[in-house]
């Protein structure tokens, strides 16, 4: 049976300093959530909050509609995977994997039973009998993983699960990951400092900075639709502008944009750069070109538009047309594709 | 036993060029270790080995005056001999049971629980080692004697005693008092070099109190564990204070003190009995180490940070303050005792002494410190040696394959079961003809063979520390270190020391707490009142009824000494590992 | 302190030796003393030598008395200059191993016997300066406690009311103990003389490894009474301990020694620190209240305190008793060991024997019947007796196997083979006499 968390107006701090400030979210029954954020948003406090190491000052957590802000980590059924695996080096892989069960009073042969079947789910059979310091990165992960699933928690927690493997086993293994949450259909809550990680696993993403949620979306709405120049920058690449919004028209420093929604006054935009084309110059923005980049699917240009700094990203294919550095270039900009930001 | 010479003799190293390069590479070792190896051995073959050798050769001196092992035969042949044996290794190893009752519960709440002033109890809890010679004897008998305090009370009250001293019984009781110290002391370096996610993952998976700690906390600081309890055995069957206290005469120490001390008696049994407690005892080490291999404890990756720290509730508080309070009432009431007799008048047949003076203090005001002085020098010299050889022999034995090197380890680890008289003798015997350049004075007389020799008989205690501080230090943090252009030396001093501080503390706090009341191998070095310590004044002052009170004086000046250098040790680890828990985010 | 101001140190005494006055007066200007005696004794004397030769400075190296020979035999190339203790043992070690060398005091006035004890060394290499007789010490509040008459003869320590309360120093741990207990086995024969010995030893609650431990325990109140020297008791009352001290009717005197040591490279100062031991000045000395060891010149007594114990005038001390020295060398390793053997590592046994001894004489009274009677007899002979006779105790080759081997010399054994016998002896014997007790009592 899995769950799902409601956090509440939680609160947190180590001896003064706020860690967490006010923070809510919601997150659905059996579906993989992710935390963001950069090292020190407080995205882990969050977690180890929600697995019960630590009380928040303020605010509660419930699963599964149940308030479990003041119950031990132990009486809360929820299973946390460690950022350093934490196998327990004196047990073997199967003595690993079983002593979740033992806590919960099964019997022999049930326990050796779904040792057995979580073992197989990591496929991992045949290294029950080794110690964690016998396996490799990627198998010490996938027991720790096994640990923490056969106990069948209500709320899967992962801290930064894939920070201790290889970049190619990284994206394997998050894969697999997103099957697994898939096949057992638990609700997972992941935490990451990497932007693509998070896209790539999570059904929606609650972004973090300075102990406050800046966003929550899924990958699609935070990319698209960025709330503030946080989450534009951390998520992928955004050109940012300052500028004035007067009657729909979005004002800058050697820029004017049309059709721009938002009340009158400063305002921020971002616009991702293969949201820009490149033309001839005929009046509107334009750009000198300063750099260029090939990058394979795409080129990557430099512009500076009066004092700013610009980048566009052009799709590449063979015969594409390219533009000289040096050379005055026009930019065309689809309004549709600007986020105007919040304040913040 | 045989000398460690082989230690650099064995495969011999060719010292020439490449090969001695490729030769070193193969015992994954670097010059310097290697070097650091031969220093070590040739420190212990100087004032261990040859020493030791030149007094105990006896025993293996057949009646013929040729190479024998008869003595050994009559060894094995004596009923009292083969009866002290047993009873020696039965109180060894209860005396570990009833030690690990107290210090394993103590550590675990120092380590699991914030408390007040949890500096002052482990200090606290260090002071038991702190016996001072005679005075401690006295003070023990007066409160847990026949006629002590306790039994005096029982018999006006209840109408009955309790035999707390008597017999093979009274000796555990005594040294689980003394030596619990040992358990608590590494097994808490042991605890605070624990992962805190190891234990929060249990957690998480539905363990907590007494589970979590026997099926996960416990067995990750057993390398700490093991090293204390390995200790306690060895000591209490190497001891021979206590039972001599007792009036226990058989057990193994004891016996080989009184053949060896005995005037005028020319019995090899004694040195006979003192190979055999050397061998049981390095038989014990051995046994440890066995234990514990196989089993990979490197679990810092982290490097540490103990166990995460949280507030009781009201009734674990007093539950644990309860605790903690009768377990240091109970060890530290001999020390309660020293105090009362050093501010006492007369104590004879009473609970307390018949009326109070400050007069013992004064009397002993004018010499004490010179001997106050003396005792922190050498002890904290001592100590420092026994550190650095002992992180270094660990170190090399831990990391590198160099051929000898559990020679080498061995040899210091025999240390802890050799008498300080014959140690004291043999160092006489080795070094009183050499001369210091320009004073022309003895070197076996000069203040420093002192320190020579506190260092060498502590020199386990150092080394076992530091051992179990190495096994819970992944290798990984070195590599990382050494990957980044680091040579061994530097990842030694910059990453293995600062990780292992508090197996260090460990080993530098023993050596000291013990050493300032070691009195065998001070009596026969010390050579001038000026460079006597604190043991001599109080056994000059204990041989008389009226030195009792300034003798006492002297025992509370030793163990205040000591407790204020625990103390400060303490603080400086407290500091240390706040630096290293930084709570992550 | 640290290094610099320990060479500071020895450079200032570098001066004061040049600066000697000493040089004067003929003597060094050092003297070495090692020496086992308390500070108490120590202290008065070191002064007042010091104040008569100012310009020699002494050095007392306080160290119990195993440490002290072995000091001194380990420093033979540089030694001390003299070895001042009581245990005449100790100096006897150091004779045979010819370290110390023969004096002739000076000194005029000096008794060469004390009772039938001899004062000095017959062969001259170790000199009597102070006596000391043996007796009974016990805490007035542990005998009022436990409602215990005060002793006044060795034969009181057998009776069975002072079972569990009785402490002693072993003849192989204290030389005066054990002259004690040549004294016993002289006076009243081999036989007669260990059935005292065992009869009282089934009453001891300790055998101590260490003179002063039965004093100690005294003081304490851990046991009442105590088998000690005179002035352990004489200063622990003046100390102000709740203690008495009794010389019972045949006592035994112990000196109390000084030896030049072989070699000394400070003789005249060690000549005259003996002389000044044997002066008016020096004997006078001993009488202080925390010190109370008897002059050996009989005219030091005169400035004595009343009632300070006096072997020229009071016949008890140590005249009823022909003592023979020769006797007593040539068993004296045989008779440590032999009494450790059966008193000292098996006092629980023999602890045991005797308490069924006490308790079936008790049950039965006067009456009992005769099988009753034998029964306690034979458990009373197997609890007395004693595994070698006086003439083996003698022989030379079985007092060869206690001591190092002369070259060519034969023993009848190794030490350890005669110890486990003896040992295996007194473990069957007691066992048996407490079996034989218990039946005795049962049988009625």
């Amino acid at each position: 049976m899995t769950s799902g968390v409601a956090i509440e107006h939680v609160s947190f701090g180590y001896g003064g300093t706020a860690v967490l400030d006010d923070v809510s979210l919601d997150v659905e029954q059996g579906e993989f959530f992710a935390f963001l954020g950069p090292s020190g948003s407080g995205k882990t406090t969050l977690l180890r909050l929600i697995a019960g190491f630590g009380a928040p000052a303020q605010g509660r957590i419930l699963i599964g509609g149940r308030d479990v802000t003041s119950l031990p980590p132990w009486s809360r059924n929820v299973g946390m995977v460690f950022q350093s695996y934490a196998l327990w080096p004196h047990m073997t892989v199967a003595k690993n994997v079983a002593f979740g069960l033992e806590r919960r009073k099964l019997s022999r042969k049930e326990i050796a039973r779904k040792v057995d079947a979580a073992l197989e789910l990591v496929e991992l059979t045949a290294f029950a009998n080794r110690r964690p310091a016998q396996l490799s990165g990627g198998q010490q992960q996938r027991v720790a993983l096994a640990r923490t699933i056969v106990i069948e928690p209500e709320v899967l927690l992962l801290d930064e699960p894939l920070s201790n493997l290889d970049a190619k086993l990284r994206v394997e293994m998050r894969t697999e990951l997103k099957a697994l949450q898939r096949k057992l259909g638990i609700t997972a809550i992941y935490v990451t400092h990497d932007q693509e990680e998070a896209n790539a696993v999570a059904d929606r993403i609650a972004v973090l900075d300075g102990g406050r949620i800046q966003q929550i979306g899924t990958p699609g709405e935070l990319y698209d639709r960025p709330a503030n120049r946080f989450v534009a920058t951390f998520l992928g690449t955004a050109n940012l502008i300052e500028g004035h919004v007067q009657g729909g028209r979005f004002a800058a420093d050697g820029f004017a944009l049309d059709g721009i929604a938002a009340p009158d006054g400063p305002a921020c935009i971002a616009i991702r750069p293969q949201d820009i084309e490149l033309g001839a110059f005929s009046g509107g923005v334009a750009a000198v070109l300063v750099e260029r980049e090939f990058l394979g699917s795409t080129m990557r240009y430099r512009l500076r538009v009066g004092s700013r700094a610009i980048v566009v990203d052009a799709p590449h294919h063979r015969g594409a047309k390219s533009y000289a550095v040096g050379g005055t270039v026009g930019l065309l900009i689809d309004p549709r594709q600007v986020s105007v930001l919040r304040e913040n | 036993m045989t000398p460690p010479r082989s230690a650099f003799g064995g495969p011999t190293l060719p010292f020439q060029g490449r090969e001695r390069g490729r030769l070193l590479a193969r015992y994954n070792a670097s010059p310097a270790q290697a070097l650091a190896l031969v220093f070590v051995a040739l420190f212990l073959l100087a004032f261990l080995v040859v020493p030791l050798l030149r007094v105990i050769q006896i025993a293996f001196t057949g009646p013929d005056g040729a190479f024998s092992l008869v003595h050994f035969g009559d060894f094995f042949r004596t009923s009292l001999l083969r009866e002290s044996f047993w009873n020696s290794i039965y109180v060894a190893g209860m005396t570990v049971l009833l030690a690990s009752l107290i210090a394993v519960p103590l550590a675990t709440i120092l380590a699991r629980y914030r408390f007040r002033g949890a500096a002052l109890i482990h200090t606290l809890g260090v002071v038991p080692l702190v016996m001072p010679p005679f005075v401690g004897a006295v003070a023990m008998q007066l409160i847990y004697g026949r006629n002590g305090t306790i039994n005096l009370l029982l018999m006006d009250w209840f109408g009955f005693r309790i035999p707390f001293m008597e017999g093979l019984n009274g000796v555990i009781f005594v040294e689980a008092l003394h030596y619990f110290p040992f358990i608590l002391l590494n097994l808490s370096a042991s605890l605070a070099n624990i992962d805190s996610a190891m234990e929060e993952s249990a957690q998480n998976l539905g363990a907590h109190g007494f589970t979590l700690f026997s099926r996960i906390v416990f067995p990750l600081a057993l390398p700490g564990y093991v090293a204390g309890a390995a200790l306690v055995f060895v000591k209490v069957f190497d001891d021979l204070a206590t039972p001599l206290l007792l009036n226990v005469n058989n057990m193994l120490a004891p016996q080989a003190y009184l053949k060896i001390t005995s005037v005028g008696i020319a019995d090899p049994m004694g040195y006979v009995i003192s190979v055999i407690m050397i061998a049981c005892s390095l038989g014990a080490m051995l046994l440890s180490a066995l234990v514990l291999k196989g089993r990979d404890f490197a679990i810092t990756q982290r490097g540490g940070g103990g166990l995460s720290r949280r507030s009781l509730g009201r009734w674990g508080t007093a539950a644990a303050a309860a605790f903690v309070i009768v377990a240091l009432a109970v060890s530290l009431s001999p020390h309660i005792g020293i105090f009362l007799l050093s501010i006492g008048t007369v104590w004879s047949f009473a609970e307390l002494p018949d009326a109070y003076t400050v007069q013992h203090y004064v009397t002993v005001y004018r010499e004490s410190l010179p001997l106050i002085s003396n005792t922190v020098l050498y002890c904290g010299l001592a100590g420092l040696i026994d550190i650095v050889l002992g992180a270094t022999l660990a170190y090399v034995v831990l990391r590198t394959k160099l051929p000898g090197r559990r020679l080498v380890e061995q040899a210091a680890m025999s240390a802890v079961a050799i008498p300080g008289l014959v140690l004291g003798i043999g160092l006489l015997r080795t070094y009183y003809d050499f001369q210091i350049p320009f004073t022309g004075e003895s070197l076996a007389t000069f203040w420093f063979m002192l320190v020579i020799a506190y260092a060498v008989r502590r020199l386990p205690y150092a080394l076992a520390a530091a051992t179990a501080a190495l096994q819970q230090l992944h290798v990984s943090l070195e590599e990382a270190a050494e990957s980044l252009g680091a040579g061994k030396l530097r990842v030694l001093s910059r990453i293995v020391v600062p990780l292992m501080t508090g197996g260090l503390l460990a080993g530098f706090v023993t050596s000291f707490a013990t050493a300032a009341v070691e009195l065998s191998a001070t009596l026969l070095l010390v050579a001038r009142a000026p460079d006597a310590p604190l043991s001599y004044g109080i056994y000059v002052y204990m041989q008389s009824a009226a030195g009792r009170g300034p003798g006492a004086a002297l025992g509370v000046i030793a163990v205040v000494v000591v407790a204020i250098a625990t103390y400060a040790a303490f603080k400086i680890a407290e500091r240390e590992r706040g630096l290293k828990s930084r709570e992550m985010f | 302190m640290t290094r610099i101001s320990r060479r500071t140190f020895v450079f200032a005494a570098v001066l004061t030796l040049g600066a000697s006055p000493a040089f004067s007066q003929g003597l060094e200007d050092r003297l070495i003393i090692v020496t086992s005696f308390p500070k108490d004794l120590t202290a008065p004397f070191a002064g007042a030598f010091q104040k008569k030769y100012p310009g020699t400075k002494v050095e007392v190296q306080n160290r119990n008395t195993a440490a002290a020979i072995a000091f001194v035999r380990e420093t033979q190339s540089n030694p001390p200059d003299i070895f001042w203790a009581s245990a005449p043992d100790a100096f006897e070690v150091l004779k045979k191993s010819s370290l110390l060398q023969k004096y002739q005091p000076k000194a005029q006035g000096v008794a060469s016997k004390i009772g039938s004890y001899p004062v000095n060394d017959p062969d001259g290499f170790y000199i009597g300066f102070a006596a000391s007789g043996y007796g009974i010490m016990y805490n007035t509040r542990y005998m009022r406690a436990n409602n215990l008459p005060a002793p006044k003869e060795w034969d009181d320590l057998k009776k069975p009311i002072y079972f569990g309360h009785v402490g002693i120093s072993a003849p192989s741990r204290s030389g005066t103990t054990h002259l004690t207990v040549e004294t016993i086995l002289q006076g009243e024969g081999w036989d007669k003389g260990w059935a005292t010995l065992l009869e009282v030893g089934g009453n001891l609650t300790q055998v101590s490894d260490r003179s002063f431990g039965v004093p100690d325990a005294v003081n304490s109140g851990q046991y009442g009474l105590g088998i000690v020297i005179d002035f352990f008791g004489l200063s622990a009352k003046a100390s102000g301990f709740p203690v008495e001290f009794v010389y019972p009717t045949v006592t035994t005197i112990v000196p109390a020694n000084v030896g030049i040591i072989a070699k000394s490279k400070n003789q005249k100062a060690a000549e005259a620190f003996v002389e000044f031991l044997l002066s008016d000045e020096g004997q006078q000395i001993l009488l202080d209240p925390k010190i109370q060891r008897l002059p050996v010149k009989e005219a030091a007594y005169a400035k004595a305190p009343a009632g300070y114990p006096n072997p020229f005038k009071d016949a008890k001390l140590g005249a009823r008793v022909k003592f023979n020295a020769d006797v007593s060398e040539a068993r004296y390793a045989l008779l440590n060991s032999l009494y450790d053997r059966l008193i000292t590592f098996r006092l629980k046994e023999l602890n045991a024997a005797w308490k069924a001894i006490h308790d079936a004489e008790k049950k039965l009274g006067t009456g009992g019947s005769a099988e009753a009677k034998k029964l306690i007899a034979e458990a009373r002979r197997l609890a007395t007796a004693v595994p070698i006779s006086e003439k083996e105790a003698s022989d030379k080759a079985v007092a060869a196997a206690f001591r190092d081997l002369k070259k060519g010399e034969k023993a009848a054994g190794r030490q350890a083979e005669f110890e486990e016998r003896w040992d295996s002896f007194a473990v069957k014997n007691y066992a048996e006499a407490k079996a034989l007790a218990e039946r005795a009592g049962s049988a009625k």
